[in-house]
This record gives C-alpha cells, structure tokens and sequence, in this order.
C-alpha cells in the first residue's frame, strides 16, 4: 500500500485514490461472478428437479408473465393479512351492561348475613 | 389570638427569618469564610447562563431544525430526532470541569462516546442491518453489483478534493467516506483517522442521507435521457434459500480477503444477514434487527450530535493559549461543502456506470440507469428516489426491486472503501 502518512505528494494521493476505486470494483466483481456461477447452478439443478418431479414448483425461473400490478396487489394482501392480526377494538373502556341484571352473586338473599342465625 | 396564614404573614416570617441569617453569612464573611455572595456567585458561574456563548446559541438552533425536520417533514426522524436532540444536549453551556460534557473524561455522555471513539457501535449497526437486509434481489442480477461499486466514485473524488483544501491525508479519507452514504461507516472511518472530526462528518453524512430525496433526482434527470428514463427491466427471479444461505459466507470470504480491514463492519453485517437467513435463528435476527439495532442506534446518534460542542477550549501545543476547537469552525463548513460534493459525485458515477453497462448489454437485458443513483448506500431512501423517477418518467415502471441491489451492494461498497482508506492511511 502506498504510505501516505510519510511521503503525501498529489502523486500519492490521486495513485491512492485511483488504486481504492480499482479494488472496490475488483472486489465486487469478485462478488458478481460468484453469484453468477451460483445463480446459473442454482437454476440449472432446480430444472433438473422439474424434469425428474415435474409436480415440484419452480421457483428459480423467471416469472416473466406476473404483471407488476398483481405483484403489488398480492404484495398487498400479504401485508394487510401479516400486519392486520388484532381484532378491531373500540377503543371505548366503559362496564358493558347486561340485560339480565339479577345474579345470585350480588343477592341479598345469598349474603353472608344470612348465616348468622 | 387565631393566626392567620395569609401571604403577607408568610412574607413577614421570611424576612424575619432573613435577619439572622444575614448576621450569620457576614459573621462567616468576616472570618474569612463562605459568605451568601460568594455563594451565590458560585452558584451562577455553574449555571448556562453564567456560561453562556452565542455560539452554543446557534446550534441549539440547528438541533431544533434537525427535530422540526424529523418531526414535521419526516426526513429520516430515527436519525435526525436523536442526532437534533444530541446537539441540545451537547450545547447546553456548563462549567468546564464539573464532569458533564461528552469530552470531560468519566462524564456519563463520555463514556457514552467511547462507543463512537473506539468505533465499536457502527458494526453492531451494520449486524442489525445485515439482519434486516434482504439481498434477493442483487443475488438474482448479481451483475447490478457494479454499481454499488461506481457510487463509490463519489469517496475517493472528495478524498482528493478534500485533501485540495488542505486537510491531511486522514482527514481527507475520513471526509471523503461521507460519499459512501452511510452513517455508521462514516463513524467507524473517521473514529480511527480523524477522531475530531466525527461529528462535522457524521452529521454531514446523515444530514445528506436525509436530503437524499432532494440531492438526487436534479443529477438524475441531467444526467439521463427521456428514452433511457423509460427503460424496462425484467422481473428479477426468484432466489432459492441456500443462494441466500451462500451469499452472506462467500461474501464475507471475497470481499474480506481483499480488504481485511473492513472486516469488523463486513462481518458484522454478513453475520446479521446469516442470522436471518439460515431460517434457524430467528430470535437472534430479531434481537438484532430490533431491540440491539435500535439501541444502537440512539446511542450513537445522541452522542455523535452532543459531540458538536459549539465551544471547547483546549490549549495550543504550540503556543499554550487557549484556542476553540468547538464545531462551529472553518472546516467545518468545509466538510458540509465536500459532503454536498461527495453525493452529488457518488450519485452521478452510479447513473453514468449504468449508461456505459448499457452500451455491453443486448436489447432486453438493458439497465435503467436511475436504478445507478442508489448506488450510494442511504438505504432504503436511496433506492426510493429512483422508484419515484421512474414512476414519474412511466407511471406503471416500478424500480424499486431493480434499485435495492445497487443500493444493498452500495452498503458492501462503502464499506469495502473505508478498509481501503483505513488500510492506506492508518
């Protein structure tokens, strides 16, 4: 590596810079071919799956004929059923009344009172 | 006699109860003691008020700006609230040697910094955001790594612009880093090369990240046609789950072989993306991506915006006078300036990048060359301003899933650039 904190001339630095650009590149292109040899394998075996299962879906080839549209909508209806999952509340916090307003429970007959005989 | 305790009954009691021990404060006084004045001028001298500077002024200002933006406009509000509220915090005046400010040594925000100092909180982000991250889409059109890698023009452009307007060679690596669109390598950048720096520079890099939306798309329309703006690309395929599996082992292999010193933010970013995507880990991946990731990240964006002390005085090596080497300086109006250029270069090398791969690639297989400005990390926001192009140039053109892979690749990218400078200049 050049040693720019010794020697620092413009020659070093625009070197430097044009050497870090370099390796960026070479470095992601490093990247690109091995995920084009694993992406080629990759569709290669599942179509050979396909051939010997053809009940298996494929799900390695390109699905050319999904307009963007459905995409989006199926998009959508993923997000609404993953999100959406608490039911609707009121938001209102009141004692819900009850049409049958007797109960044993709260009889004056059943008190504790009763059993002093 | 019924007593009445009215105000003017209160009032009297006080100033009875004042006599004696005024009589007490100047018998004290004249013994060579601690008397009420001087207590009181104590008292005062610790307040804001007995410390009080313009310039802190002007950058409670700022902080105000960064919540207004965050709150009001909600340009990037889980960066800017903080970092906004950071600055308040960092400039509320104090009395130099109480242990409150994030320099004085032992300070609570001090020992918060030595995250930011010792640069271990931007790889606990980068873990967070590997988890969150989905790279489908560039492992499925691998070859829009490129331009991750050609925003990275932008870094080493203001590398070199920077060192013209005389910074040193560290400074200038950690200024030009602010073109990698990407805060917490910013951070991690500029902690090991220019540590005075780290606020100018992390605030310039996620102010512009927030900007974004603005910066962008002027350079974009200028620099493509109507035509190319029209382009359509192909659906990507769909990524089998041991591609996702490979991508993160292979990617740290490859691009940590070249540039080790990355390492602590590549393998902590490919590391999250494992966690998520082995499938086997799940509460790992979701600590990760939520509750540590968030933690992160309000630590390091209080600190790093009460690191912009307005006023700090340290004393000259050379001369022995007390100097001020707060934020409000020269250089750092430098900084913000090199920033604007380093975004502006980063965004234009990803949208000319994509127009020369057009130039190698048939008919059918072209690239739009809006989805090259999300080259520069700033995900997702990045890669929305180019959604937002193409749907402007062609209402039923959707980017988006095109534009995540130079704009996940950008991540790789700027990270991959900051081993390089820190491995050139270090």
């Amino acid at each position: 590596m050049v040693l720019l904190k010794t020697t620092m001339t413009w020659g070093d630095i625009l070197t430097s810079s044009l050497l870090g650009i370099l390796i960026v590149f070479v470095a992601l292109a490093l990247l690109v071919l091995a995920f084009n040899l694993t992406g080629s394998l990759s569709v290669r075996r599942t179509k050979r799956r396909i051939v010997k299962n053809p009940d298996i879906p494929n799900d390695a080839t390109l699905p050319t004929d999904i307009p963007a549209s459905e995409i989006a909508a199926i998009a959508m209806a993923l997000h609404l059923f993953l999100e959406d999952v608490h039911d609707k509340e009121s938001n209102i916090l009141t004692i819900k009344r009850i049409e049958r307003r007797y109960s044993p429970w709260n009889s004056k007959i059943y008190g504790l009172n009763n059993l002093n005989r | 006699m019924k007593l009445r305790l009215n105000k003017t009954t209160i009032l009297l009691f006080l100033m009875l109860l004042s006599f004696p021990l005024g009589i007490m404060a100047q018998e004290t006084a004249a013994a060579g003691g601690y008397s009420l004045t001087d207590g009181l001028k104590t008292f005062w001298e610790t307040t804001s008020f007995g410390n009080f500077d313009w310039r802190s002024m002007i950058m409670l200002a700022a902080g105000i700006v960064l919540i207004f933006l965050g709150v009001v406009k909600h340009w990037e509000p889980l960066l800017l609230i903080p970092i906004g509220f950071g600055i308040l915090v960092g400039n509320i005046p104090f009395k130099v040697g109480d242990g409150i400010g994030i320099y004085e040594e032992g300070s609570v925000y001090n020992i918060l910094y030595q995250g930011v100092i010792t640069g271990w909180y931007p790889p606990l982000i980068f873990l967070g955001i590997g988890a969150m991250t989905d790279f489908s889409s560039l492992i499925s059109n691998p070859k829009l790594m490129l331009l991750g890698a050609a925003a990275q023009l932008g870094i080493f452009v203001t590398f070199i612009g920077a060192y013209a307007l005389g910074f040193t060679p560290q400074e200038a690596g950690a200024i030009g880093i602010i073109g990698g669109a990407d805060g917490p390598t910013t951070i991690f950048l500029t902690s090991k090369l220019a540590p005075h720096l780290i606020g100018a520079t992390a605030i310039a890099a996620y102010s512009y990240m927030a900007l974004v939306p603005l910066i962008q798309p002027p350079i974009m329309r200028l620099l493509t046609t109507k035509k190319e703006r029209l382009i359509r690309m192909k659906p990507p395929r769909q990524v089998s789950k041991t591609e996702k599996i490979i991508f993160p082992i292979v990617g740290l292999i490859l691009t940590c072989f070249i540039a080790p010193s990355a390492l602590p933010l590549l393998g902590m970013l490919f590391l999250g993306n494992l966690l998520k995507e082995s499938g086997v880990t799940d509460r790992l991946a979701d600590t990760a991506r939520n509750a540590l990731m968030n933690t992160m990240v309000i630590l390091i964006g209080l600190t790093v915006g009460a690191s912009t002390q307005a006023v700090r005085w340290m004393e000259d090596p050379a001369t022995g006078e007390l100097i001020n080497r707060g934020f409000l300086s020269l250089d750092s109006l430098k900084i913000f300036f090199l920033g604007a250029c380093a975004f502006a270069f980063a965004t234009a090398g990803g949208v000319l990048f994509a127009k020369v791969m057009n130039l190698f690639l048939k008919d059918g297989n072209k690239i739009n060359p809006l989805i090259g400005s999300a080259g520069v990390s700033a995900v997702p926001a990045a890669a929305r301003v180019s959604q937002d192009q193409g749907l402007k140039a062609d209402r039923t053109n959707h980017l988006l899933m095109h534009a995540m892979a130079p704009n996940v690749a950008g991540v790789i990218g700027s990270a991959v650039a900051a081993g390089i400078l820190l491995s050139m200049l270090s």
